[in-house]
């Protein structure tokens, strides 16, 4: 049926294709060809290869498909997908390929950056045992090339041409002019005398060897010049770099992505590697999973749960409230109501946080006058997961009316007549006839929502950070920490510095289960078939 | 029929990738603000943080404009970080550098929140720039990362304050040219308390005999559960968080958390709030509040609330830290110049900072452009404002804040436990005992 369908469907429209049609849909493909070799060249010299490979893929497709008559059903889906490709499915590849390495502070560039950085520049040259350094003042030849004047320690002179051997030198004397206060001519015959900035301008400078390799000085730091040898040397062969100054060699291990020597020192940085599962090993063996993880988990569903249900209840107030038109003013009133929606959350939640303030806040002060209490939002367990819940309820009720204002209008009215004139109340007619064809249209998304604020790391963050502090734990975590932030915590927050590869993994294992809990909502409630049916 | 078989397909792909989006969301922590650092977030830093600042690629700030007579132009340039407050003083710098020298000094404009983050992409990708303007307790990341390079500020050593070397060296080598420190003083209202208490025990029976006859709410406040605003009392009782080698630098083997000094500052914190001397209900704000409408008499604070207490109104004055028995000592954040190890012109960059940057001239408008106490000792000595020049004084003997990464694991635990005795929730001994703990754990990786 499908194919007769399509093929219909193509010869009608190959039929009314008319040329500029064509010419646009060229050029709108050659525009974005344009774009995407572009970017691939961006990348190629940033070296993202994956990246490369995945847009190169999707442009040959898009050309394919918006080339070939018989990809015709696809050219309505395609940008789509690769945009779904490019920022969903990309990620969720890169978060799982990270989960299997040690890509961490310490451990940020690969093994090739890491040899470079450690065996090159100026910052691997050191001056070996029994050297000589030299204060040095650069001198500049008409012709460009430098030339140094030398003063060592003992407050010798020498002059220092790249080539020639180091000649001592006296300031005042043939071709050189009278002295400063530290004995350097304050001129020299062929010669433009440079201060320290204007020397260092030139890039070439610290590789110049002056006088005769190998014992040719070089320029080190702004007041220091001697003979120079590279510390670090990458010794391909044993896959090692030699320290040329200890005499020590580091292997490099691949298994750890450090560079170790046989007393086991290691040299920063370290480099990516892949590690298999031993983040994951990591994570279930860590006292963190023995200690608080249950009580985080059941208070992350709690959380996720109840936030859905009060959003959820509010919103269909609201929204029932403002769906009967014998309301006035209820267009107004409905777009205002939007308001904490179009409110940045991070302001809204710093907002409550002053609110809230125990001795200062509004809500406190107001609470403290009409009821005698000033709830400790922030010190006591309970009263800081009533407070996150109701910050959140404000944050979350608006998207619930919208949605729930917008089910509301596609019930039909005639099944409320029929129930009128069947005789049924008002609370009869909300039992029996609205919320079960709301939960229709609404029920899917209450299921995203709860995904949602499994996962809703903003408003924990930003209002109190899970605090108050639990006592007793072998990991620092708070009472109202979600899963979230728990692993914020763990992988940000403690060890030595950022773990991203730690932080991928607990998120894909935080992945499997919001997955779980969400499709066997899906089962247990039957929203599937219920949705396909209506649609 | 064909309707529903195409439909559902979709569907199950849109909500897995709802679904996945959200699970995803953890992977991108680097948005939310980093909780490695309370300082920068419980004393509100001088440079507040955006939240989360979209600014993916620095906006350069108008590149040096031409100078009516350059010196010869070398084609040479210069990149440099700085934060909103400071890249207008360094472009005023660029081109007073580029008029002397013909060397072009690019100012990018990086969010303080973000400098660290975008600057350990960028420089690795070799579109980093030369320098970063950043704080020393950044060095433990950067060092570790291979980010930066060793500096060698030769002759010019002796003119800068030693503890702020201190602060910008790791493993014993200097990596950073300081240029400002900042550090918390004690504040004090001298309507109330005619003289400065210089120990704690003081401290305590001014506030009790200020709250007896009803003059204020709270004598003395503090900040719940901030490590950072605490350790001043900790280390005034012997306390420490992290012991020094022979070099100075920290050493993360000896941890003080539950070293008897500190657990002694914990007891009296405790003590403190059980006679209803600290309220279990301040925090940052509140804290200064009290303070400026005279209702508290004490705390301790630092630089960058001077300006909203002379704006209050209020009397006040600026002492160092009380003792007891050991000196008060506070935590010094400083701020510096640091080299990209990727950098393609070190020479010039460090030619740049020791004989450009490291003279009184230019030191002295850096001060100027944002008054917190000099680096560099002759613009310290010379600071005719008397409350910087009390600042600087109160962090004479001020211990660097540890930059080695172990650091990071011990902010949230010492955090916890300081909360846990502000609630009355845990004794002193056994809080400090849990959290020294946890920090071993942390730093044993777990």
């Amino acid at each position: 049926m499908i194919r007769v369908g399509t093929g219909l469907k193509r010869q009608q429209v190959s039929a009314s294709l008319s040329l500029s049609e064509v010419a646009f849909r060229l050029m709108a493909l050659a525009l974005v060809d344009a774009v995407a070799i572009w970017l691939v060249i961006r990348m190629v010299t940033d070296g993202v290869w994956l990246l490369v490979t995945l847009v190169t893929i999707i442009t040959v497709g898009l050309n394919v498909v918006f080339l070939r008559e018989e990809f015709y059903p696809l050219r309505w889906m395609s940008p789509g997908l690769a945009l779904m490709i490019l920022m969903v499915v990309y990620p969720l590849v890169f978060t799982v390929y990270t989960a299997f390495t040690n890509y961490s502070d310490g451990h940020l560039l690969t093994k090739q950056q890491t040899i470079k950085r450690i065996t090159t520049g100026l910052q691997n040259m050191y001056v070996p045992e029994g050297g000589t350094a030299y204060r040095w003042v650069a001198f500049e030849a008409e012709d460009g090339t430098l030339a140094l004047w030398l003063t060592d320690a003992e407050g010798n002179h020498y002059f220092a041409r790249p080539g020639e051997p180091l000649r001592p030198a006296r300031a005042g004397e043939g071709i050189f002019g009278p002295p400063d206060e530290q004995g350097v001519p304050t001129a020299i015959e062929g010669y433009t005398r440079l201060n320290r900035i204007q020397a260092a301008a030139n890039r070439e400078l610290p590789s110049i060897q002056f006088g005769l390799p190998p014992n040719a000085v070089q320029v080190r730091t702004p007041s220091e010049a001697a003979v120079l040898r590279p510390r670090f040397v990458y010794d391909p062969q044993q896959d090692a770099i030699v320290d040329q100054k200890e005499g020590k060699i580091y292997v490099a291990d691949d298994a750890n992505g450090f560079f170790v020597s046989a007393d086991g020192e290691t040299l920063t940085p370290g480099y990516i590697v892949t590690v298999g599962w031993r983040n994951f090993s990591r994570l279930f063996n860590s006292p963190a999973i023995r200690g608080p993880v249950i009580r985080v988990f059941i208070w992350t569903v709690v959380f996720a749960a109840a936030s859905v249900v009060t959003t959820f209840a509010l919103g269909l107030f609201i929204a029932l409230l403002y769906n009967d038109p014998a309301v006035r003013g209820r267009k107004l009133i409905r777009s205002l109501l939007i308001v904490p929606y179009a409110i940045p959350a991070f302001i809204s939640i710093l907002v409550w946080r002053g609110m809230m303030n125990p001795q200062f806040g509004v809500l406190n002060r107001a609470l403290d006058t009409w009821l005698n209490i000033s709830p400790p939002w922030f010190s006591d367990p309970m009263w800081a997961r009533l407070g996150v819940i109701l910050v959140n309820l404000w944050l979350g009720f608006p998207y619930m009316m919208l949605v729930c204002s917008g089910a509301l209008q596609a019930i039909p009215d005639d099944i409320y007549e029929a129930a009128e004139i069947d005789g049924a109340g008002a609370w009869k007619k909300f039992r029996l006839i609205t919320l079960p064809l709301l939960l229709v249209s609404v029920g899917p998304l209450l299921i995203s929502s709860f995904a949602f604020n499994f996962n809703n790391f903003n408003v924990i963050y930003l209002f109190n950070q899970g605090n108050p502090p639990m006592r007793g734990t072998l990991t620092p975590v708070g009472h109202t920490d979600i899963l979230v932030t728990y692993v914020y915590r763990l992988a940000f927050a403690s060890g030595g510095g950022k773990d991203y590869g730690y932080a991928a993994a607990i998120t894909i294992i935080i992945f499997l289960i919001v997955a779980t809990i969400t499709l066997f909502n899906f089962r247990y409630t039957r929203m599937w078939e219920e949705v396909s049916e209506h649609v | 029929m064909i309707r529903r078989t195409i439909l559902l397909p979709v569907v199950v792909l849109v909500v897995m990738v709802a679904v996945a989006a959200c699970g995803g969301g953890g992977a991108q922590p680097t948005a939310a603000p980093p909780p490695t650092e309370p300082p920068a977030e419980m004393a509100p830093s001088p440079t507040p943080e955006p939240m989360e600042e979209p600014s993916p690629t620095p906006e350069p700030t108008a590149a040096a404009s031409p100078t009516p007579e350059p010196a010869a132009e070398t084609g040479a340039q210069l990149v440099i970080w700085a934060d909103e407050n400071r890249a207008p003083i360094m472009q005023e710098l660029a081109e007073e550098f580029k008029a002397q020298y013909g060397v072009e000094l690019v100012v990018q404009q990086v969010s303080f929140g973000d400098l660290r983050e975008q600057f350990k992409v960028a420089a690795p990708a070799g579109e980093g720039p030369d320098i970063i303007i950043g704080a020393h307790d950044w060095l433990g990341e950067l060092v570790v990362n291979g980010l930066i390079a060793p500096l060698d500020l030769g002759d010019q050593q002796d003119q800068f304050l030693d503890v702020a070397l201190q602060a910008f060296s790791y493993d014993g080598q200097l990596y950073g040219m300081p240029y400002l420190t900042e550090n918390v003083a004690f504040f004090y209202n001298p309507d109330l308390v005619p003289e400065p208490p210089t120990t704690w025990s003081e401290v305590r029976e001014i506030a009790a005999q200020l709250q007896e006859e009803g003059q204020v709410t709270q004598g003395y406040v503090l900040q719940v559960g901030d490590p950072y605003h605490f350790y001043p009392i900790m280390t005034a009782f012997g306390g420490y968080v992290f012991g020094r080698d022979e070099k100075g630098s920290y050493n993360p083997d000896d941890l003080g958390i539950d070293s008897e000094g500190s657990i002694a500052a914990a007891t009296w914190l405790d003590q403190m709030v059980k006679d209803g001397l600290l309220s279990p209900d301040v925090d940052w704000d509140t804290m200064h509040a009290m303070f400026e409408n005279g209702e508290s008499a004490m705390f301790i604070t630092g630089p960058w609330a001077l300006s909203r207490i002379r704006d209050s109104g209020v009397n006040y004055a600026i002492a160092p830290i009380p003792d007891e028995t050991a000196d008060g000592k506070p935590f010094m954040g400083v701020h510096g110049f640091m080299i990209s190890a990727f950098s393609q012109d070190p020479l010039l960059a460090q030619a740049f900072l020791t004989e450009f940057v490291a003279t009184e001239e230019v030191m002295q408008k850096l001060f100027e452009a944002d008054p917190r106490p000099s680096a560099f000792l002759s613009v310290r000595e010379a600071i005719d404002d008397p409350d910087i020049a009390a600042f600087g004084e109160a962090g004479q003997n001020a211990d660097p804040m540890p930059a080695i990464p172990e650091m990071a694991s011990v902010w949230e635990a010492w955090g916890n436990a300081v909360t846990l005795i502000f609630q009355q929730q845990e004794d002193p001994e056994a809080a400090f005992k849990a959290a020294a703990e946890q920090i071993r754990a942390a730093i044993a990786g777990q």
